[in-house]
């Protein structure tokens, strides 16, 4: 059994949407309940993450929008330029505790006080850019755990999978130049679906040219499509690179049941994928392992997706 | 939308007396595959392409004993005007990018230039400008989702689609529009600034249009 750890805080319920929406409070209730009654709880440690410190933050996003996304909440803007990004007062802080907690993840398992993590928080953060929050997004949460290692634990290059159905736009723009950050993204191909980018020819920028992968997937794509991706397209480029930490943008939208998306993927499908990230971290960065939490809005695959991918990390 | 809106202001031109080792330089090094040629007051006299040069070049080239240096030679004792085609198709500053599109397909060229009253060169729109502007009408970069709806091919039937959307305070992006399947039907591809398609699909589809499913698309 590995040492496994489950990032959560109560307050992340507290970013409340004003109209019916899909990325809610319920997301999360519904995970943290399964996770008990499947007592998963009790055989991982429970890790209570602060806010992340405004210059962990900083390494990533742009003062000015960090100001924006405040005064807008104060004010009690609804949503974030007009947009399907909704806002509520407590959502610049409950956004802050949800980069903390992919921060707290991170640094468990870089002091080596366990083995691997799992981070159940909200508002997920893939699609926010440096200084624009969308789809969702306010801050983005991978990107600050990526950069925290970095600055903090002298991590040199790391891995980030991205399996959410959307293209992960946020991190892939904060990486794109960036040869340290090997940033790969398997999708539902962009003509079809939000955001619309991470075609093929996405491959990085300048010195980052390389280090951005993107596999769009054509709709209706499932597990054999995927596996061959993972093993064909992901593994080799791994190999090439040689990460010395894993970081997984998880989402759990790619399911079959879930309504935002064409891609059908099954729940052996998720094993397969939790388990292929499994064998990276174990090959090539000691098992170094930290799974953030992105989109799944169909509650009961989300939650059998979330306790498989669990289970996997756990390894009873 | 005119063709000066897509087309490129201040074209590459050479005189006639330009050798085509000179315009075959020029083409390299601007990655360009015409050149429009004009007379000292900027008129158009003619337009050179570099299979105008390939062509000129293969049947020199089967002598026997002909060598690059000879190649080169050739290249540039030869003016363009000897090579270049005199009938060139262009388009003016009233032409709309349709009807470059149209000349470029009837007449099968990569290029028209585009000349004004004065039949002097003031621009050159190519297949590439063409498939620019394709681009930003599929609205292919602007963050969106997208819906693809049969409409039936009646008036108002459009009308109520995007009045749907709009209940939903979220813009349209993109609207593209082709014939379907079948007749008395169209289908609409629509780009939505929304992650959240779910409820909108929902709508439309109570309203009784049916949506495409991409996945059916492909035969798996």
């Amino acid at each position: 059994m590995k040492r496994l750890g489950i990032v959560y805080h109560p307050d992340y319920l507290l970013h409340v949407p004003p109209f019916e929406h899909p990325e809610s409070p319920e997301r999360l209730q519904a995970v943290m309940e399964r996770l008990e009654k499947a007592k998963l709880l009790e055989k991982t440690a429970q890790i209570t993450p602060e806010f992340a410190d405004e210059g962990d933050v900083l390494a990533v996003h742009d003062r000015k929008y960090l100001d924006q996304l405040e005064k807008a909440c104060r004010r009690g803007d609804m949503t974030l330029d007009a947009g399907d990004t909704y806002l509520c007062r407590h959502s610049y802080n409950i956004s802050l505790l949800s980069a903390g907690g992919a921060i707290a993840g991170a640094k468990a398992v870089a002091e080596g006080s366990l083995d691997r993590v799992f981070c159940a928080i909200r508002p997920p953060g893939h699609h926010a850019s440096r200084d624009v929050g969308m789809g969702f997004c306010l801050l983005n949460n991978v990107a600050v755990a990526a950069k925290y290692l970095q600055a903090r634990f002298d991590v040199g290059k790391i891995l980030i999978v991205d399996w959410d159905v959307h293209h992960g736009n946020g991190t892939q723009s904060v990486f794109l130049e960036d040869p340290s950050v090997f940033f790969f993204s398997v999708h539902e191909h962009p003509t079809f679906i939000y955001p619309g980018t991470g075609r093929r020819w996405e491959i990085g920028k300048g010195k980052g040219e390389g280090a951005t992968l993107n596999a769009p997937m054509a709709p209706g794509s499932g597990d054999d499509e995927y596996r061959v991706v993972f093993d064909q397209v992901l593994t080799p480029a791994v190999e090439r690179f040689r990460p010395e930490f894993v970081l997984v943008s998880a989402g759990f939208d790619a399911h079959a049941d879930d309504p935002l998306a064409d891609i059908r993927l099954s729940y052996e499908g998720y094993r397969y994928m939790t388990r292929a990230v499994i064998g990276l971290a174990e090959r090539f960065c000691g098992g170094k392992l930290v799974s953030v939490l992105e989109g799944g809005y169909e509650i009961s695959s989300l939650t059998n997706c979330i306790e498989i991918h669990v289970r996997e990390m756990l390894e009873e | 939308m005119f063709v000066a809106r897509r087309m490129q202001k201040n074209p590459v031109t050479m005189s006639p007396a330009t050798s085509l080792y000179e315009a075959q330089e020029m083409m390299r090094a601007r990655r360009i595959l015409q050149i429009p040629v004009t007379s000292e007051d900027g008129r158009l006299v003619g337009i050179l392409s570099d299979r105008d040069i390939r062509g000129t070049v293969l049947p020199v080239g089967m002598i026997p004993g002909f060598t690059a240096e000879e190649a080169e030679k050739f290249l540039k004792n030869t003016p363009v005007e000897r090579v270049m085609t005199r009938k060139v198709i262009t388009a003016t500053l009233t032409d709309t990018l349709e009807d470059a599109i149209g000349l470029l397909l009837n007449y099968k060229i990569n290029s028209l230039p585009v000349v004004d009253d004065e039949n002097r060169v003031v621009g050159i729109i190519s297949r590439t400008n063409v498939l620019e502007a394709f681009i930003e009408v599929t609205g292919m970069g602007v963050v969106s989702s997208r819906l693809d709806v049969v409409v039936p091919d009646k008036p108002g039937a459009l009308a109520q689609l995007v009045g749907i959307i709009s209940s939903f305070q979220v813009n349209i992006t993109s609207v593209l529009t082709t014939g379907h399947l079948e007749s008395g039907a169209m289908t609409n591809f629509l780009r939505i600034a929304t992650l959240n398609v779910g409820p909108i699909r929902k709508a439309i589809e109570e309203a009784g249009f049916e949506l495409l499913d991409p996945s059916k698309f492909l035969s798996r």
